[in-house]
């Protein structure tokens, strides 16, 4: 018995050291978003001057909604994009479809500074100005080759005779399509979804070489800063905060309606 | 006769409202710029942005304003023609953009009281006459130390040499910037900062290396700031923007400018040549050189104004950063540069050289 709970001792320090050192430097930040002095080493005292100083920035707070509305354009545009676009690749010819995820994986593998600077040069060279336009499109661009590789397995899995017999059973195409078979990939078109948004939010080197005069994201922001200021460290915390409640949300409300469903069976 | 009246009575409705503008400012009608967008590019961190607030309320427009961290990326932002109004560049990176006719020349008669510079920032070799730049923040390179580990004779007898002295092994910062490096080590041994010599070239690369291997370095950048604030290590190259915080946060700080000589660096605004606003930009600029604006902003940053009233204020009794030595620049020391442009090859193989010394 004493060597089981040694073993159990040992796996579960594992992991908390593991779990340290994924949280750590997290707590690090937000412990001193919290400092009373501008000092990222040493803790002075509790004070909420950087949370102020962070609303009072106007500058920070238009980044972080230019990040936010570029973020939710480009995964809604790139969702429907890439969705579609996996839809018709399942029923491609399979040298075709082979051709297109292969490009499709190319902007995946590239580093992204490659894509970064051949946008950047493909604006320039048909001259256009960099802007928040701009800076969308690039962002749907690179959004679009995860979408596609998140759908594109769970269409692999439905069985065909289901859309088949909706057509028989005299359903429009269009309903097939939206009554069939995207309700049995929606799992997967949503994770698409939220890998997309997530890229799309922490972008930096592409946004980078993207934006224009207009527009600066929360990334670009923070980078250009020359000296520190505790008010990022605000800013992380709150987000640091929403993550932690939409995973919670995102996790309790499918458990409490499968409890709701279950209680209503009986 | 109703109609005359009524006729006049229009004009006079015209005419009033503008009569009381006209002479807003300088005779400049703000009307003029009404619902207008400046855009304006600073360095991150660079400025009080309630002066920035105030220009918008004066002037009824919207100043957008974005900031960058680096020349090169600034650079690469003119070069592919975004259209800023105002850009805050440095010395050498102003000078490459008048040679590559980047910029517009600045309108006199708006920007005119260029009489406020301080001596140091008057007549610069990159644009002696201010055709195109006012400057806005300006500094020397130096030496932060603790002097409770290394006394204040000991440091100023012994300048850029301090990096060769194998008592500070292990307790010194070195600001991992390759231009900066080969500076320092180009004063120590008595060159030019702007050197092109193979000879003297080769003569500091070694220097550097002596460095590495003596004292050991800790080669970092900006959070160089926070760790000789909270004391870390004994001493670490910096801009003496950076040092009057260090030193105003931690008293035991002091600020050498080495007597081989050091950088002097300027950083000032110009206008882009396609700027979409150029008049608005101008009035910014005198704005922005104006005391108001000037002191908040180096109250703010903690780098030397270039408006000689507040750099005079800010150190004098009383000020903000009286006893503070690193807040004034030292000025007329003839052993100081400033840095020119360097010819490309050396732009490309300077980096190069640094990252081999930090390697070793």
């Amino acid at each position: 018995m004493p060597k089981k709970s040694a073993g159990r001792f040992f796996t579960s320090g594992y992991l908390i050291l593991v779990l340290l050192f994924i949280y750590l430097p997290i707590l690090y930040v937000m412990v001193f978003s919290f400092n009373d002095s501008k000092s990222m080493i040493s803790f002075s005292g509790f004070s909420l001057r950087w949370y102020e100083s962070m609303f009072e920035n106007r500058e920070m707070l238009e980044s972080i909604y230019y990040t936010l509305l570029v973020a939710l354009i480009a995964t809604v545009v790139s969702t429907v994009v890439g969705t579609v676009a996996a839809i018709g690749l399942s029923k491609a010819r399979p040298l075709l479809k082979n051709i297109a995820l292969e490009l499709n994986n190319l902007p995946v593998l590239n580093p992204d500074i490659v894509t970064a600077i051949s946008l950047m040069l493909l604006f320039l060279s048909v001259k256009i100005q960099r802007s928040i336009v701009t800076l969308t499109l690039a962002h749907i661009t690179f959004c679009i080759p995860y979408v596609i590789l998140s759908v594109l397995p769970k269409l692999r899995q439905l069985d065909d005779n289901v859309a088949e017999a909706a057509l028989d059973l005299g359903a429009t195409p269009v309903k097939a399509l939206t009554r069939v078979i995207i309700p049995q990939i929606a799992p997967a078109i949503f994770s698409g979804a939220l890998i997309a948004f997530s890229m799309s939010f922490d972008d930096f080197v592409i946004s980078f070489f993207t934006a224009g005069v207009d527009v600066q994201n929360i990334s670009m922001y923070v980078y250009s800063m020359k000296r520190f200021n505790p008010s990022v460290n605000a800013l992380s915390t709150l987000i640091v905060i929403a993550v932690t409640l939409i995973l919670v949300l995102a996790n309790l409300i499918p458990a409490l309606r499968e409890r709701k469903d279950k209680k209503e069976e009986v | 006769m109703k109609k005359m009246l009524a006729t006049l009575l229009a004009l006079v409705m015209v005419v009033l409202p503008l009569a009381g503008l006209a002479d807003g400012i300088d005779g400049i009608d703000p009307a003029e710029f009404k619902g207008a967008t400046l855009n304006v590019y600073n360095w991150g961190e660079y400025v009080d942005i309630s002066v920035i607030r105030e220009f918008e309320k004066t002037w009824n427009v919207q100043v957008n304003y974005k900031t960058f961290e680096s020349n090169e990326y600034l650079w690469l932002q003119l070069a592919s023609e975004d259209a800023w109004d105002v850009v805050i560049p440095s010395d050498y990176m102003i000078e490459r953009l008048i040679a590559a006719k980047k910029l517009q020349p600045l309108d006199k008669s708006i920007v005119n009281n260029l009489d406020q510079l301080a001596d140091g920032v008057k007549n610069l070799p990159f644009d002696p006459d201010n055709t195109y730049s006012v400057p806005y923040f300006w500094q020397t390179f130096g030496i932060v130390y603790d002097t409770t580990k290394i006394p204040v004779e000991e440091m100023e007898a012994q300048g850029w040499d301090a990096f060769h002295n194998p008592e500070y092994a292990g307790h010194v910062y070195v600001y991992d910037s390759s231009r900066d490096a080969f500076m320092m080590a180009e004063k120590a041994l008595g060159y030019s900062a702007n050197t092109v010599d193979e000879a003297e070239i080769t003569a500091a690369y070694e220097w550097l290396r002596t460095m590495h291997k003596t004292i050991r370095p800790s080669y970092v950048t900006d959070e160089v700031i926070d760790s000789m604030a909270e004391g870390l290590k004994w001493m670490a190259t910096v801009y003496s923007g950076d040092a009057s915080y260090i030193c105003s946060e931690n008293e035991d700080m002091a600020y050498c400018a080495p007597y081989q000589g050091t950088n002097i660096a300027v950083d000032a605004m110009v206008i882009p040549a396609n700027a979409k606003n150029p008049k608005l930009a101008n009035i910014f600029i005198r704005y922005m050189l104006d005391y108001d604006a000037s002191l908040a902003n180096s109250i703010e940053v903690g780098y030397a104004s270039a408006n000689a009233r507040v750099l005079e204020e800010l150190s004098g009794p009383g000020g903000e950063y009286e006893g503070i030595d690193a807040y004034i620049p030292r000025s007329d020391y003839e052993k100081d540069e400033m840095y020119v442009d360097l010819p490309k090859e050396w732009q490309t193989e300077q980096p190069n050289l640094w990252a081999k010394v930090m390697a070793e």
